[in-house]
């Protein structure tokens, strides 16, 4: 694309919902009654980046660094209209997808993991630590830092360490150092493995030695989801989407999206919340892992070990070990407050798709519109699929954020392929 | 004069320690006072004041007080309570009547408009009818709407807490936050809160147009230690910071 052209589909602000959202948000709480883990955020994160997290500045600035990298790195990506989906189904109205998996490391992820590896290189820290599921914030975290010289040190769920070797291919080709957890390198990961030998892992335990990690070498801690600052970075997603549907004409009637701790869901749907209500947005999780329907609304811990802030959010429980279902990214037992307060007020809606439905809407998307992808994206594809069964004598413009291609998630097929 | 706006927990680190302190607070320096009545559970406040609050729970005695809060009154500093809704809504009346009865001004109430969202509106107007004060607390993190509404419904001023709790050193930006607060509420009293420690802040603060500051995790540490002395020349200082 012409560089003029993507500088005016991209936007030059993040956008952040908190002003604007209808009640306000419980801040964080302390995990611990005598220290502040809300302090220890200042050794944890870069300054900048906790800035941002409690400032709340309805429209951030991206720096020109950011911006230029965003294009190296595949933005503005593409909006598609899925006409062969739409025929496939007998759809007489409009499917648009927000193809985010066109991104070098092919997936939402390196939207944020840019600017808070750029943040931390300015400040002048020994390295960027984090902890990965599928392996895709991972990938994103290992690039972003290489293209700014900084090591990275990776904690990759066991589960998924084993299920998608090539992921750790893909990390150490951007420079990034990989280990599966819970591993030996932190003093939390070496408690669980003596005390369940065989676990598989989770995105909690992970975010644990991550940010024991950073504590320890003086790195930064990476943040992948679920605090408010991922999705203001992500809001790009939304906000190039707006402005793709207003060059053709069109207006969103439904948005759809997965959620695993809700960046690429807030990125893509925040943009649109201070437009009104008309647009009807739903948010899809694994059946598996159904933080909506069977979660609490409540204060939880964000990581397993308790050092960050509680946050309060829907959540099946820090301890809770989802099944080993191939959406890594969506295994987390919990959700952005900003995002669960806008599913508890009613504003936002969610649904839950099995593997198997997934399974059959990945097929589906491949074989009409060519697309792979991710198994975490196959989520909200499954429910634009049902929405349009659900609503066939309808003809609304559905837009699904699709965040990730799934060629390094192949093996979810099996045999039959 | 801007307002200085000391916040002490009734009952910490006991009641001859706190009593002491009050003694010697420079009355003509300060315009408001803030008494946290101890909370059993301070979810909104750093580790510091929470701690004020589990000590202050099993030292408070009613009695004690009584006698300060005439004393505070008669020099005409504003009393306010710092109290969270989680404590006294089961006896709210009671308690307000009981705060009218010793002379305090108003309320400020961390938890309402988080935790008892709907019933914020209710609650304030109950306060109004009752020639109560009711201080609304906002945080950066509170949305605009919120704020014009709650605001809309008292005259009073308006505390505003500059950190997610009491005592946290998070990295902000202040003239963005002043800005934003101003727009919102344009000519009202803002006075803010949480973490404010140096003079450069408070400084800043008055020149973006706040009318005064509360200092609260600061003291705490001069009367954990004793320092009397300290104390009373931190109070006078500040007075300085914030009229120059
Ligand atoms: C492709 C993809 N989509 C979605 C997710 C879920 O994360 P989030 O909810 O933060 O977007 C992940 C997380 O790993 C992912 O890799």
């Amino acid at each position: 694309m012409i560089t003029s052209l993507n500088r005016d589909i991209m936007p030059e602000n993040w956008y952040n919902v908190v002003p604007d959202l209808p009640e306000p948000l419980a801040p964080p709480r302390d995990s611990k009654q005598d220290i502040s883990s809300i302090n220890l955020l200042n050794k944890i994160l870069p300054k900048e980046v906790l800035k941002q997290e409690f400032t709340f500045r309805r429209y951030e600035k991206i720096p020109d660094e950011v911006m230029e990298q965003y294009e190296q790195i595949g933005r503005p990506t593409p909006l598609i209209r899925a006409k062969n989906l739409e025929k496939y189904l007998g759809y007489r109205g409009k499917i648009f997808y927000k193809y985010e998996g066109a991104t070098a490391t092919g997936s939402h992820k390196i939207n944020t993991a840019i600017p808070q590896a750029y943040y931390a290189m300015k400040e002048g820290v020994n390295g960027v630590t984090t902890e990965t599921g599928a392996g895709q914030w991972g990938s994103a975290t290992a690039l972003a830092a290489s293209l700014y010289g900084l090591p990275a040190q990776i904690f990759m769920v066991r589960i998924s360490f084993e299920q998608k070797p090539l992921r750790k291919t893909v990390m150490n080709l951007y420079n990034g150092n990989v280990v599966p957890s819970p591993s030996t390198l932190t003093e939390y990961g070496r408690k669980i493995l003596k005390e369940h030998p065989d676990t598989p892992g989770t995105l909690g335990i992970g975010i644990s030695e991550a940010v024991e990690y950073a504590l320890d070498h003086d790195y930064r801690y990476m943040v992948a989801s679920v605090m408010n600052v991922s999705l203001t970075h992500q809001s790009v997603i939304g906000q190039e989407t707006k402005k793709q549907l207003e060059m053709l004409g069109e207006h969103a009637d439904v948005l759809i999206g997965c959620v695993g701790g809700g960046s690429n869901f807030g990125g893509f749907t925040f943009p649109f919340i201070p437009d009104g209500d008309e647009t009807e947005i739903i948010a899809t999780t694994a059946d598996e892992v159904p933080k909506f329907s069977k979660g609490d609304y409540k204060y939880d811990l964000v990581d397993s070990a308790g050092v960050l802030p509680q946050l309060r959010m829907y959540s099946l429980g820090a301890d809770f070990v989802p099944p080993t279902i191939y959406a890594g990214g969506l295994r987390y037992h919990g959700a952005s407050p900003s995002l669960s307060l806008l599913i508890n007020k009613g504003r936002i809606k969610s649904d839950e798709v099995t593997e198997s439905e997934v399974k059959d809407a990945l097929r589906t998307f491949a074989n009409t519109q060519g697309i792979i992808a991710a198994p975490e994206s196959g989520h909200a594809i499954a429910t634009a699929i049902n929405y349009v069964k659900a609503h066939r004598n309808e003809s609304k413009t559905i837009v699904v954020n699709v965040s990730g291609h799934g060629m390094l998630d192949l093996s979810i097929f099996g045999e039959k392929q | 004069m801007k307002n200085l706006i000391p916040y002490f927990t009734l009952g910490y680190p006991n009641n001859s320690r706190l009593c002491r302190f009050l003694d010697i607070l420079p009355v003509e320096k300060i315009n408001y006072i803030e008494f946290g009545f101890p909370s059993n559970d301070p979810r909104y406040d750093g580790p510091v004041i929470r701690n004020t609050h589990i000590v202050g729970n099993s030292n408070f005695s009613d009695s004690v007080y009584s006698r300060y809060f005439d004393y505070f009154y008669r020099n005409h500093i504003k009393m306010y309570s710092l109290s969270y809704y989680s404590d006294i809504k089961d006896r709210f009346h009671e308690f307000i009547a009981y705060l009218q009865k010793n002379r305090f001004s108003g309320i400020i109430i961390p938890d309402l408009i988080i935790d008892y969202f709907s019933e914020f509106r209710r609650v304030i107007e109950d306060l109004n009818k009752r020639g109560f004060e009711y201080i609304p607390f906002f945080s950066p993190a509170t949305p605009d709407s919120i704020i014009k509404d709650v605001a809309s419904l008292t005259d009073s001023w308006i505390y505003y807490g500059l950190q997610p709790s009491t005592g946290i050193e998070i990295p902000y930006e202040l003239d963005y936050t002043t800005e934003r607060i101003n727009a919102l509420l344009p000519g009202r009293e803002i006075t803010y809160g949480f973490g404010i420690k140096t003079d450069e802040d408070i400084k800043n603060l008055m020149k973006n147009g706040g009318s005064g500051v509360a200092i609260g995790t600061y003291l705490v540490k001069m009367i954990d230690s004793g320092d009397e002395k300290g104390f009373v020349d931190y109070i006078n200082r500040m007075r300085g910071v914030l009229d120059a």
